[in-house]
């Protein structure tokens, strides 16, 4: 790894991670700052949700109207678009430009021109992605653990909440290492950035679709969303090792593939 | 024998099936000024692209200072400067930091002093943003960024476009004095008469071939002209008994153009017995020139 090339990326990311880190961690805090009043009228709410069809509840891990009274089933309900959904866009946005930008930008004859190997070029960026996913992760878990703290109305489990908090960090770096594949494919270099939205929206998706229709339920497996378990009200919630084994296998895999092809791509300006 | 500069072995790269460069082979010596010229597309860049491993040959190899292209690369970076045609400098720098961060790739101290004399040269202003600049001002911040590390070897890739006449007198130099105190310099160009004016040895490129590899005293010696005339008569090749005469070509209306590459004064007493009406005598292009040696 390059220390120069690291810090300067750290640098030109800042103002992203910065940007996502505050309408992240706002949303989450109006989300949260509903809780309350939410508990106050259970009773009118619960009206209202037993009109809405099982399926759209459980896809948001609500396997029943309970589990949104307890401040930690309320949490994994509601934030987990912007926690997965926005977070997974984050990765995937920084991770498909990373490299693919100095090709675009028509920097990377500059870059690789200097006294600097591949491999040292794609473990910097590899780490950039890599401390910006977990600051991003590590923010907003922080304060959503204190907004519960705030609003909470009896105890939550705390163990639950850091499996769901791990679960949120392997897919975005799941997406992360999707994204700087997808980019070290592409021969003509050019953003990737609308084709790589799409594909968290689509896999999210996927994963809503085969939720709400339970003879379809199966296609939910085409998306990594399927493999977060969120039903954290459950007692018996815990980190499942083969969903664990999927999201680091995919990833290793994925960045592997990368590095082989970034090391001998040939890179056009 | 020393070691060659620059050692090109039966290099080619293919873009599909597309020609990138053919079975190239070259060799430049330490200290020369070494021109390499051709037309756009004629595999220039691409080469240079090889011995600075953006790219990777299809076949051959290449080694600079003894040192293999693609498994010493980094060794190898550290003592070459380089000029791309085409690129731009991160454009939320500005020119100091942009110029503060590629030295900070080889360790030099001083290198801000080194920042400030180059820039005071090419009468750069180091606060600018990158984005702000000129085409002309950020080629000077690319030969600039080329120079800091005092590199053993410059590649320089159409180093001059967008440079004014002035300033392609302050790079030019430049260039000499750095050659002078040891620096080798290789100079891709299209421009004939740059690498005229620089170079000692040139190597002429075109469709991916080398066809040609020449002392620029040689080049100069031939003083290849392209001879127009327009005269009452039609006029035939066989009229024109006199050495130095190729490429003989019969235009529209009583006009014909040949290359010539014999004394003018000759050309000049032949031509007084024919009842000429128009006479041009002027440089040939760049192509005219691949395509002379090409027949020959």
């Amino acid at each position: 790894m390059n220390r120069n090339l690291f810090l300067k990326e750290m640098r030109r990311n800042a103002s992203s991670l910065i940007t996502w880190l505050i309408v992240i961690t706002i949303l989450i805090t109006v989300t949260m700052s509903v809780y309350r009043t939410f508990m106050e009228n259970q009773s009118k709410i619960t009206g209202m949700l037993s009109i809405i069809p099982k399926g759209a509840l459980q896809f948001k891990g609500i396997s029943n109207f309970n589990d949104l009274l307890s401040v930690l089933g309320f949490y994994a309900a509601n934030n987990v678009i912007y926690m997965m959904v926005l977070g997974s866009i984050f990765s995937i946005v920084l991770s498909s430009n990373i490299v693919l930008k100095e090709e675009y930008d028509k920097t990377a004859e500059y870059l690789l021109t200097r006294p600097i190997t591949r491999s040292e070029i794609f473990f910097s960026k590899l780490a950039v992605i890599g401390v910006n996913v977990f600051l991003l992760n590590f923010v907003t878990a922080f304060a959503g653990f204190i907004c519960m703290e705030l609003v909470k109305k009896g105890p939550f489990s705390v163990t639950s909440f850091l499996i769901l908090s791990f679960y949120t960090l392997l897919l975005n770096l799941l997406f992360g290492s999707i994204g700087l594949f997808m980019s070290t494919l592409i021969r003509r270099a050019k953003p990737v950035t609308t084709f790589a939205i799409g594909m968290v929206l689509i896999l999210y998706f996927i994963f809503t679709l085969s939720k709400i229709t339970e003879s379809i339920s199966v296609i939910g497996y085409m998306s990594p969303f399927k493999f977060v378990d969120m039903n954290v009200v459950n007692p018996d919630y815990r980190l499942d090792i083969w969903h664990l084994a999927y999201f680091l296998g995919i990833c290793l895999l994925l960045t592997g593939l990368s590095f082989r092809i970034y090391k001998r791509k040939d890179i056009y300006v | 024998m020393s070691i060659p500069m620059i050692d090109i072995d039966d290099l080619s790269k293919t873009y599909g099936k597309a020609r990138g460069i053919d079975h190239i082979n070259l060799e430049i010596n330490e200290g020369e000024i070494f021109g390499f010229i051709g037309p756009n597309g004629a595999g220039k860049s691409t080469t240079i692209r090889i011995l600075m491993n953006l790219i990777f040959p299809s076949g051959g190899s290449a080694r600079i200072m003894g040192m293999d292209v693609i498994k010493e690369t980094k060794r190898i970076k550290t003592q070459v400067g380089y000029i791309p045609s085409d690129a731009n400098a991160y454009s939320s720098m500005n020119v100091r930091e942009f110029l503060i961060y590629c030295i900070s790739f080889y360790g030099i101290r001083n290198g801000e002093q080194r920042i400030t004399d180059l820039s005071g040269l090419f009468e750069l202003d180091l606060n600018r943003k990158i984005t702000d600049l000129s085409l002309g001002n950020r080629k000077k911040v690319s030969i600039i960024q080329s120079l800091l590390h005092n590199p053993k070897l410059l590649i320089l890739d159409e180093p001059t476009t967008g440079l004014d006449p002035l300033m392609q007198s302050v790079f030019f130099e430049l260039l000499r004095s750095e050659n002078q105190k040891g620096m080798t310099i290789f100079f891709s160009s299209h421009i004939l008469g740059e690498v005229q004016m620089l170079c000692k040895r040139v190597a002429i490129i075109k469709g991916g071939k080398i066809i040609q590899i020449e002392e620029i005293d040689n080049l100069r010696k031939k003083q290849l002209k392209k001879v127009t005339i327009e005269s009452e008569k039609t006029l035939n090749k066989e009229m024109f008994i006199l050495t130095g005469i190729e490429n003989f070509i019969n235009l529209p209306g009583c006009k014909i153009s040949f290359m010539y590459s014999g004394n003018i004064n000759e050309l000049i007493v032949f031509l007084s017995g024919m009842k000429v009406i128009n006479l041009t005598i002027e440089e040939p292009s760049l192509d005219e020139i691949f395509l002379h040696y090409y027949r020959s």
